[in-house]
C-alpha cells in the first residue's frame, strides 16, 4: 500500500476501486460505467435500426421493440450522456479551481454508487417479463399499470431505478455546488473559473431544480404502481353498492407538465458540459482565449434561467390554451438568441487563432457543426404551428439526435482531451482521426436521411415503403457509427500501455490549473495550496500559508506557470476556514477510503428491486418481501456506520468562497438539499392544485368525506410548531453548556414528532374505514384522485418527519452522553432540516383540512 | 436571554394564527366568502412560514444569498404550479 495513497490500495487493486471516494477515481468510474451504458444501449438502437431495414416487425416482436426503443432513450439520456459529462467534471472540476478533492469525498463516492447500481436495476427489469415499453418520455396513462401488457412488474423496476438515479443526481448537485462555492483557490473568483467549470457549475445549478421535479413525476408514478394511488389513471372505478366512475382529467397534463418542467433544462443539462469541452478545446488548440469569453458566460446563465421557462412547447399538441402556446412559443425562439452568440465566439475564437486539427479538437468542431444543424432544425418545432405537423415525426428524432448526440460528439472529444492526463498517455493520433472520420460520416449517415424521412411515424416500426432507402442508409450510418466505437475503444485501452509518455501537458496553449500538475496528478493534487493571489497559479508551501495567516503578504510561493482561464485574478476579499487548520497539515490526515457508500448503494438496490414485487399494495412474491427486508437492514445499517465512520475531509485554510463566506460548507449542504426539497414539495403540491384545478377547485369537496375534519389536521399543526420551537431550545441550550436542556429538548421533539405520526396514523386509520353513501368502501389510496393527492403528499411529509425523527433519536442519544455542549452546529443543521418539514406543513394544513 | 425571548414570541405568533386558521373555517367564512377566506389564510400560512424561515433558522442573520438560494427552489415550484394550473383555466 502506497503511502502516498493515503490508505487506500493501489491502482491494481480492485478493492481500491470498493474504498476510493478520491475525486479523480470516482471521475474515471464514471467514465467507464457510462461507456459501459452508451454501449448497452448502443446495441439496442442498432437493434432496432435492423428491424427498421423493412417496414414492419420481422426482427423483433413488437414488444421487444418497444422495449429496445424506450430503453435506449432512457439509458441514453440518463445513465450515458450526464453521467459521461460529470465523469470529467468529478476528475477536472476541482483540479481547475485548486481543490484538493470535492466538498463531501464519501457522498460524492455514494452518488457514483446510487448511478451504478440504479442502471443495474434498470438492467434488472428486462429479466422480469418486459422492461418499460412506453417511450423514454413515459407519458400517461400508457406508464400506469393498466396499461402496460404482460405486467408492469419491470416498468416499475424501470421507474424505480431511475428514482435512485434521481438520487444521485440530487446528491452530486448538492456536492458540487457546495464545493464549487466553498474551496476555490485563493484569487479564484467565480468569474475568472476555467469555461469547463463554469459549465457544469450552470449545469449542477439547473440539474439541483430540474430534477427535482423530475423526482416529484417518479415518485408519484412510483406510487400509482405499488400502493394504488390514482395520479396519472383517467378513469376511476369505485366499486361498492353503486359502482361510480369518477374522471381525472388532469392525468396525461399532469405528466407533461411535470416531466417537460424537468425535460426541457435536461436538454441543457446534458449539452452544457459539452459546451464546456467545446470552448476548452477552442482556446488550447487555437492557441487564443475565448472571444468575447464574458458574454459567453452570460449566454450560459441567460440559457440556464429561460430553459425553465419553455417547458410546454412539448405541449403544443395538447388541450392546454392558445395564450400559454403563444407564449411558449415566444420564450423557445428567444432561447435560441443566446446559442446564437455562444456559436459566433466559438467560431471567431477560431479565426482569430491558429488551429491545430488534433483528436479532440475534431470532435468539438464536429459537436459545433452537428449542433448547428441540431438547433437550426429545432427552431421549427418551437413554432406552434409547424410543430402541429412535425410533432411525433422522425423530424423530431433526427432534431434532438443532432443536439444530444452532438452534444456527446463533444464530450469524446474531451475524452481524448483530458486522456493524457488521466492516464499519463498519449492515445495514437492516426487512430483518432480514424475514429473521427468514421464517427462524423456514420453520425451524418444515420440522422440526416431521417430529416428526408421525417413523415415516418416515431416509435413505429411502419412506414411507408417508398421511405425505405433512407432508412437502410440510417441502419448503414448506425452500423458505422458503432464500428467507430470499436476503434475508440483499442485506441484508448492499447495505449494505456504503448502509449508516449504525456508529460505534465501535452496541449501546447492550454492554460487551465490540471495542466500544472503531473499525469496522472497526485493524490494531494497540488504540491502545495493553490493560489492566484498574485495574478497566476502559484502553490504556497506550509510556512506561506501561516505567513498568510498572521496577515503577511509577502509569503514565499513555489513553481506553477497557468493563469486562470479568465485572466489574471486581483485581490479580493480573502476568507479563511472556519477551522484554521493549515492545509498541508490536514493533508496528513485527509481520508480518502470508505466501503459504506458502496454498501448504501448496494442496500438501496436491494431495496428497489424488492419493492418492485409490490403491485397496487400487495407483494407479488416471497422473495421480493425477502429483497425489501434485507435491502432495508443494509442500507439503514451502512448509513448508520457512514455515519460513526471517522472520516476527516478538510477545507483549505485559505479559500475564495464568495458569497457563502459565512456559512459553513455542511450549513450550506443543508441549504442546497433544501432548496431542491422546495421544489420536490412544490411539485406535489402543484400537483394536488393542477388536478383540483381541472376537476373543479370547488367541487372538489364532493370527492371526500364528511369524516375528513380540521381537528385532526390543527392538533398535528400545534405538535410541529411546538416541537420546532423546542429544536431551537435544544440549541440554545445547547450554546449553553446545559446538557439537560439539550436532552429535554430533544427528547420533547422526539415525543412531539413521534405525536405527530400517531395522530396521523389514527386519522389515516378512520378515513380508510369509513362508511357513508358516497364512500360505502371506506375512502383510502384508490377512492379518487383527492384521496390519493391527500396520502400521498401528507405522506411524504410524514416520511420527512420519520427521517428527521430517527435522525433527532440520534442526536439525543448523543446529547445524553454530553455531545453539542457549546458546540450546536449539528443541532443547529438538524433544526434546519426539522423546521423546513415544519413549514411544509403550513401549507398542507390549510389546503388538505381547510380548503 | 433575548434570543430566547424572541423564539418564544414567535411561537406564540406561530401558535394563534394555526388557530385562526381554524377558526376562519369554524365561523363558517368559507361558505359565505369563500376567496377571501381562501386569500386571507393563506397569507397567514406565508407568514408563518416567514417567521419560520427568518427566525428558527436564521435566515435574517445568514448572508442574504442563502435567502436568494432559498428563494430560487421557491420561484421554480411557484412557476410550475402557477403556469401549469394557468395552461387549463
Amino acid at each position: 500500500m502506497s503511502s502516498h495513497e493515503h490508505g487506500l490500495p493501489p491502482k491494481s487493486s480492485i478493492s481500491r476501486w470498493f474504498l476510493t471516494t478520491n475525486h479523480k477515481d470516482v471521475g474515471i468510474l464514471y467514465i467507464v460505467t457510462a461507456l459501459f451504458f452508451l454501449v448497452f444501449g448502443g446495441v439496442l438502437a442498432l437493434l432496432f435500426r435492423i428491424e427498421l431495414w423493412e417496414p414492419g416487425a420481422q426482427v423483433l416482436s413488437e414488444l421487444s421493440y418497444n422495449q429496445s426503443v424506450s430503453a435506449h432513450g432512457l439509458l441514453m439520456v440518463f445513465w450515458f450522456i450526464s453521467p459521461f459529462a460529470f465523469g470529467f467534471a468529478n476528475y477536472v472540476v476541482p483540479l481547475q479551481m485548486g481543490a484538493e478533492d470535492l466538498a463531501f469525498p464519501r457522498l460524492n463516492a455514494l452518488s457514483y454508487w446510487l448511478y451504478l447500481f440504479s442502471g443495474l436495476l434498470f438492467g434488472v427489469s428486462f429479466f422480469q417479463g418486459s422492461t418499460f415499453a412506453g417511450g423514454w418520455t413515459m407519458y400517461a396513462p400508457l406508464n400506469v399499470p393498466a396499461y402496460i401488457p404482460d405486467g408492469a412488474l419491470g416498468a416499475t423496476t424501470a421507474v424505480l431505478a431511475l428514482v435512485m438515479f434521481v438520487a444521485s443526481v440530487t446528491v452530486s448537485s448538492v456536492n458540487f455546488l457546495t464545493t464549487m462555492y466553498r474551496m476555490r483557490a485563493e484569487g479564484l473568483r467565480m468569474r475568472d473559473l476555467p469555461i469547463f467549470s463554469v459549465s457544469i457549475l450552470l449545469t449542477v445549478w439547473m440539474m439541483l431544480f430540474a430534477f427535482a421535479a423530475l423526482l416529484a413525476a417518479l415518485m408519484i408514478l412510483s406510487a400509482d404502481h405499488i400502493i394504488g394511488t390514482k395520479y396519472f389513471v383517467y378513469q376511476i372505478t369505485q366499486s361498492g353498492a353503486v359502482t361510480r366512475t369518477v374522471g381525472n382529467e388532469a392525468a396525461s397534463l399532469l405528466w407533461a407538465h411535470l416531466f417537460w418542467f424537468f425535460g426541457h433544462p435536461e436538454v441543457y443539462i446534458v449539452f452544457f458540459p459539452a459546451l464546456g469541452v467545446m470552448a476548452e478545446t477552442f482556446q488550447t488548440f487555437a492557441g487564443r482565449r475565448l472571444v468575447g469569453r464574458k458574454w459567453f458566460i452570460l449566454s450560459m446563465v441567460l440559457v440556464a434561467l429561460q430553459s425553465f421557462m419553455v417547458w410546454m412547447h412539448h405541449m403544443f399538441l395538447t388541450n392546454i390554451n392558445l395564450t400559454i402556446k403563444t407564449v411558449f412559443m415566444a420564450t423557445t425562439i428567444g432561447i435560441s438568441l443566446p446559442f446564437d452568440l455562444m456559436m459566433f465566439s466559438l467560431i471567431y475564437t477560431l479565426i482569430k487563432g491558429k488551429v491545430r486539427f488534433k483528436t479532440p479538437f475534431l470532435f468539438t468542431l464536429g459537436s459545433v457543426i452537428l449542433f448547428i444543424v441540431g438547433g437550426i432544425t429545432g427552431v421549427f418545432l418551437g413554432a406552434v404551428v409547424l410543430d402541429y405537423q412535425f410533432r411525433g415525426t422522425y423530424w423530431v428524432v433526427a432534431h434532438f439526435h443532432y443536439v444530444m448526440v452532438g452534444g456527446a460528439t463533444a464530450l469524446f472529444g474531451g475524452l481524448y482531451y483530458w486522456y493524457p492526463k488521466m492516464t499519463g498517455k498519449m492515445y495514437d493520433e492516426f487512430l483518432g482521426k480514424v475514429n473521427f472520420a468514421m464517427y462524423f460520416v456514420g453520425f451524418n449517415l444515420l440522422y440526416f436521411p431521417m430529416f428526408v424521412a421525417w413523415e415516418t411515424p416515431r416509435r413505429v416500426f411502419e412506414y411507408e415503403a417508398g421511405l425505405t432507402v433512407w432508412h437502410q442508409i440510417a441502419t448503414i450510418g448506425g452500423l458505422l457509427l458503432g464500428a467507430s466505437f470499436l476503434v475508440m475503444f483499442y485506441n484508448l485501452f492499447v495505449s494505456l500501455w504503448r502509449g508516449a509518455d504525456a508529460g505534465d501537458t501535452p496541449w501546447e496553449y492550454a492554460t487551465s490549473a490540471e495542466w500544472a500538475v503531473s499525469s496522472p496528478p497526485p493524490m494531494d493534487n497540488f504540491p502545495g495550496l493553490p493560489s492566484y493571489r498574485d495574478g497566476s497559479l502559484s502553490f504556497l508551501s506550509e510556512s506561506a500559508v501561516a505567513a498568510r495567516l498572521r496577515g503577511d503578504g509577502t509569503a514565499s510561493t513555489d513553481g506553477g506557470d497557468p493563469t486562470a482561464d479568465g485572466g489574471v485574478a486581483t485581490g479580493t476579499a480573502l476568507d479563511t476556514a472556519t477551522e484554521t487548520h493549515l492545509e498541508t497539515e490536514d493533508v496528513e490526515h485527509a481520508d480518502h477510503a470508505s466501503i459504506w457508500p458502496f454498501a448504501v448503494g448496494l442496500g438501496a438496490f436491494l431495496t428497489m428491486l424488492g419493492l418492485s414485487g409490490v403491485q397496487q399494495g400487495t407483494i407479488v412474491g416471497t422473495e421480493y418481501a425477502a429483497l425489501l427486508g434485507v435491502g432495508g437492514v443494509v442500507t439503514f445499517g451502512s448509513l448508520v456506520a457512514m455515519t460513526r465512520e471517522p472520516f476527516h475531509a478538510p477545507e483549505a485554510a485559505l479559500a475564495e468562497r464568495f458569497p457563502y463566506a459565512d456559512v459553513e460548507k455542511l450549513k450550506l449542504g443543508m441549504w442546497v438539499f433544501l432548496a431542491s426539497d422546495v421544489v420536490l414539495f412544490g411539485a406535489f403540491i402543484g400537483s394536488h392544485a393542477f388536478i383540483r384545478v381541472a376537476h373543479g377547485w370547488r367541487e372538489w369537496h364532493n370527492l371526500i368525506p364528511a369524516e375528513h375534519v380540521t381537528m385532526p389536521g390543527l392538533i398535528n399543526t400545534y405538535l410541529l410548531l411546538t416541537s420546532s420551537f423546542l429544536v431551537v431550545l435544544a440549541m440554545v441550550a445547547a450554546k449553553k453548556g446545559s446538557r439537560r436542556g439539550t436532552v429535554l429538548s430533544l427528547v420533547g421533539t422526539l415525543a412531539l414528532g413521534i405525536g405527530f405520526l400517531v395522530n396521523k396514523a389514527l386519522e389515516w386509520q378512520h378515513l380508510f374505514h369509513v362508511h357513508s353513501e358516497a364512500f360505502p368502501q371506506g375512502w383510502d389510496l384508490s377512492t379518487n384522485v383527492a384521496s390519493s393527492t391527500f396520502y400521498l403528499t401528507t405522506g411524504l411529509h410524514g416520511a420527512h418527519v420519520a427521517v428527521g425523527l430517527v435522525i433527532c433519536a440520534y442526536m439525543t442519544i448523543r446529547a445524553w452522553n454530553g455531545a453539542y455542549q457549546g458546540d450546536p452546529d449539528a443541532i443547529e443543521y438538524f433544526g434546519l432540516y426539522w423546521h423546513f418539514v415544519d413549514i411544509v406543513w403550513l401549507f398542507l394544513f390549510p389546503l388538505f383540512y381547510i380548503l | 436571554m433575548t434570543r430566547t425571548k424572541l423564539y418564544v414570541g414567535i411561537y406564540v405568533v406561530l401558535f394563534a394564527f394555526a388557530t385562526v386558521q381554524a377558526l376562519v373555517e369554524f365561523a363558517g367564512f368559507l361558505e359565505s366568502a369563500y376567496w377571501e377566506a381562501f386569500a386571507a389564510i393563506m397569507v397567514l400560512s406565508a407568514i408563518k412560514a416567514v417567521l419560520v424561515a427568518a427566525y428558527y433558522q436564521h435566515l435574517r442573520w445568514e448572508p442574504r444569498s442563502v435567502s436568494y438560494l432559498v428563494a430560487g427552489g421557491l420561484v421554480a415550484a411557484t412557476a410550475l404550479t402557477g403556469a401549469a394550473a394557468f395552461s387549463i383555466l
